[in-house]
């Protein structure tokens, strides 16, 4: 392996030594062959979030996204059960059904030659079928039927697949990261979520994994954002007042020393999470939070609920599918394009059994925080495509990620850093990336 | 919350408009004109031609009747049309270093009726053509206004922007559109 950024022999050995105790090589952003070989062995052996059974409630409902490299089809089965296909119709090999929800009925129809298959895949029909008599074609092989994914499950709603056989089942996969949907589910008065309010797909031109170190990088929303939260202020102490949407912005504005104070934790498999920095748990300001306490403790009982509000999550990384916001219930899932292009997709969640208040706080979250024309989101957008571009340049082969490097402590199960401003969750990540990469030599 | 959800934002059941000669040719003017201050980044002065409590509205869906379940690209009160101003100023939006430039094509101005508040409801074709950092970018779909007279001049209440590819994949959207 030279340093400019090209692997020429992808070993095991090669490949664990880019990643370091404290820092990564920036061919894991540049790197086309690396990014074909995460296809394979992370999108290919991780857990992936595809959608929520929410988008599919009916039978034959579907919802097709990208699973890594690979187009697939979310699908309400005829038992209610959901199932992953790829999006290759087994005759011409057609993709199926285009990305984005739709219904297909008792079953899906190529529009080509009209092969039919059921909502599991298994081929059910082809025209004219005496026309295969004396041939070794076998509607029962399944070189005829649509292919499932190896392995699905769900958390809660949450539908996740697996494209390798072999691996951890889905809630070891997760670990300590179940509680970030936990917490999110919790909210709701009934226990459940939806997905509802229409969702913001961008493009970013930038490596998929920049966005997972950005959204817990407490150091970077003071000088990143310096416009937006100046602008927020200044308007927030004119009307001496503080509207969620000025919070949001104003909110980046804050201090070292409160993103210092922060809780970040970090669980297996790269997964992590930051606490909340927008107060979302503060009762006596927030109406709309007061609000949902109420409806909780008739559910629960005030304790229970407000053990509950009290569980503030700002952004938590489920590794290699998304980052969850629970307290404002968005979801944005992230989908790798190719080396130095990412689809973003940003969900947002309603509460079932939650005042109508609390989804139109989420709804507002979302366009003041991650619509593509958010005041917050460009710069950060920005500045990942920069990263892209700078780490084309022979200036220096490493990103360093050195901070309270060493200072982590361990704590039922999860790992702490030692203050909010540490690197410990993009420590974190590029471990499990090495694992994943790497299985034999870490 | 900062949103306005008192204004009527359909433009069904309109009664028709009845206007006076002259006044379709001012009409088209102040259209025109609204686009040219956003051309010519005059946002201070553009951020004058609006009532009060008038809404900016980019839905994020072609068919979207409504901005509070369901989410919008912009959906700002005064406001936060200002927070974005005076952003878009500040030399630190480090991704507006340089400044995005637009020129816009606004025809066929319609005038489609009287809502039940009495606004003028008028819509126009709108091309823009976007350039930022020697890429440039179009952009096409439908404004939809409506507007009330005070002190003898056109204020918007509501400027809906229809994108035709809003149900797209996006990119930043960082001026008004």
């Amino acid at each position: 392996m030279d340093t400019q950024g090209h692997a020429a022999q992808l070993g095991t050995r090669e490949v664990a030594a880019l990643v370091r105790e404290d820092s990564f090589h920036k061919s894991l952003y540049t790197d086309p062959e690396l990014f074909d070989l995460e296809m394979r062995n992370i999108y290919g052996r991780a857990w992936i979030y595809v959608g929520h059974e929410s988008q599919v409630p009916e039978v034959g409902n579907y919802h097709a996204t990208r699973l890594g490299d690979q187009d697939v089809i979310m699908v309400r089965g005829t038992d209610r059960k959901i199932n992953v296909l790829y999006n290759r119709c087994a005759h011409k090999g057609l993709k199926l059904v285009h990305d984005g929800s739709g219904s297909t009925g008792k079953f899906f129809r190529c529009p080509y030659h009209a092969w039919t298959f059921k909502l599991d895949g298994s081929h059910l029909s082809a025209p004219l079928r005496n026309a295969y008599q004396g041939t070794c074609f076998d509607p029962k092989h399944p070189d005829f039927s649509l292919r499932s994914v190896a392995r699905v499950d769900s958390y809660r709603g949450f539908v996740f697949a697996r494209q390798s056989d072999t691996g951890p089942e889905l809630r070891e996969f997760l670990g300590g990261a179940i509680s970030f949907i936990d917490n999110m589910c919790d909210r709701a008065p009934e226990g459940e979520v939806e997905v509802a309010g229409g969702v913001f797909r961008v493009l970013m031109r930038s490596n998929w994994k920049m966005m997972y170190e950005n959204v817990i990088d407490s150091m970077h929303p003071l000088a990143t954002h310096e416009s937006t939260f100046n602008a927020a202020r200044q308007k927030a102490e004119e009307l001496n007042a503080r509207p969620l949407e000025l919070n949001i912005m104003a909110s980046l504005g804050a201090p070292y020393e409160f993103w210092e104070q922060l809780e970040l934790k970090a669980y297996d498999n790269g997964h992590g999470s930051m606490q909340d920095i927008f107060g979302g748990g503060n009762l006596a300001e927030d109406p709309v939070a007061s609000a949902l306490y109420e409806a909780l403790s008739q559910v629960h009982g005030p304790d229970r609920a407000q053990q509950i509000m009290d569980t503030n999550i700002h952004n938590s990384v489920l590794y290699g599918s998304g980052m969850l916001q629970t307290t404002y219930q968005q979801f944005r899932v992230l989908r790798p394009l190719s080396v130095d292009r990412t689809l973003l997709e940003v969900y947002v969640f309603r509460l079932k059994g939650a005042p109508k208040e609390v989804f139109r706080r989420a709804i507002s979250f979302a366009n003041v925080s991650f619509s593509p024309a958010s005041n917050v989101m460009p710069d950060d957008v920005d500045f990942y495509r920069r990263c892209q571009e700078g780490n084309m340049a022979d200036g220096g082969d490493w990103i360093n990620l050195h901070r309270y490097a060493g200072q982590d402590r361990e704590e039922r199960g999860a790992r702490i850093a030692a203050t909010g401003t540490s690197e410990l969750l993009m420590r974190n990540q590029y471990q499990a990336w090495k694992s994943f990469m790497s299985p034999q030599a870490s | 919350m900062l949103s306005n959800d008192t204004l009527d934002l359909s433009v069904d059941c309109l009664k028709e408009a009845r206007l006076e000669a002259g006044d379709y040719d001012a009409l088209c003017q102040f259209i025109y004109g609204e686009a040219r201050l956003l051309d010519a980044r005059k946002f201070e002065d553009w951020l004058g031609l609006w009532a009060e409590d008038g809404m900016y509205w980019v839905p994020s869906d072609p068919d979207q009747v409504e901005p509070y379940e369901h989410i919008s690209y912009f959906w700002e009160d005064r406001h936060l049309r200002d927070v974005r101003v005076r952003r878009l100023l500040d030399p630190t939006a480090w991704s507006q270093q340089p400044s995005t430039y637009t020129a816009r094509l606004v025809g066929g101005v319609s005038v489609d009726g009287v809502d039940h508040d009495g606004h003028l409801v008028a819509s126009a074709a709108f091309q823009i053509t976007e350039f930022h950092r020697d890429e440039t970018r179009h952009l096409a779909g439908r404004y939809t206004f409506k507007l009330r007279q005070k002190d003898g001049a056109w204020k918007i209440a509501l400027k809906r922007v229809d994108l035709a590819n809003a149900g797209g994949l996006q990119e930043n959207f960082e001026v008004f559109l």
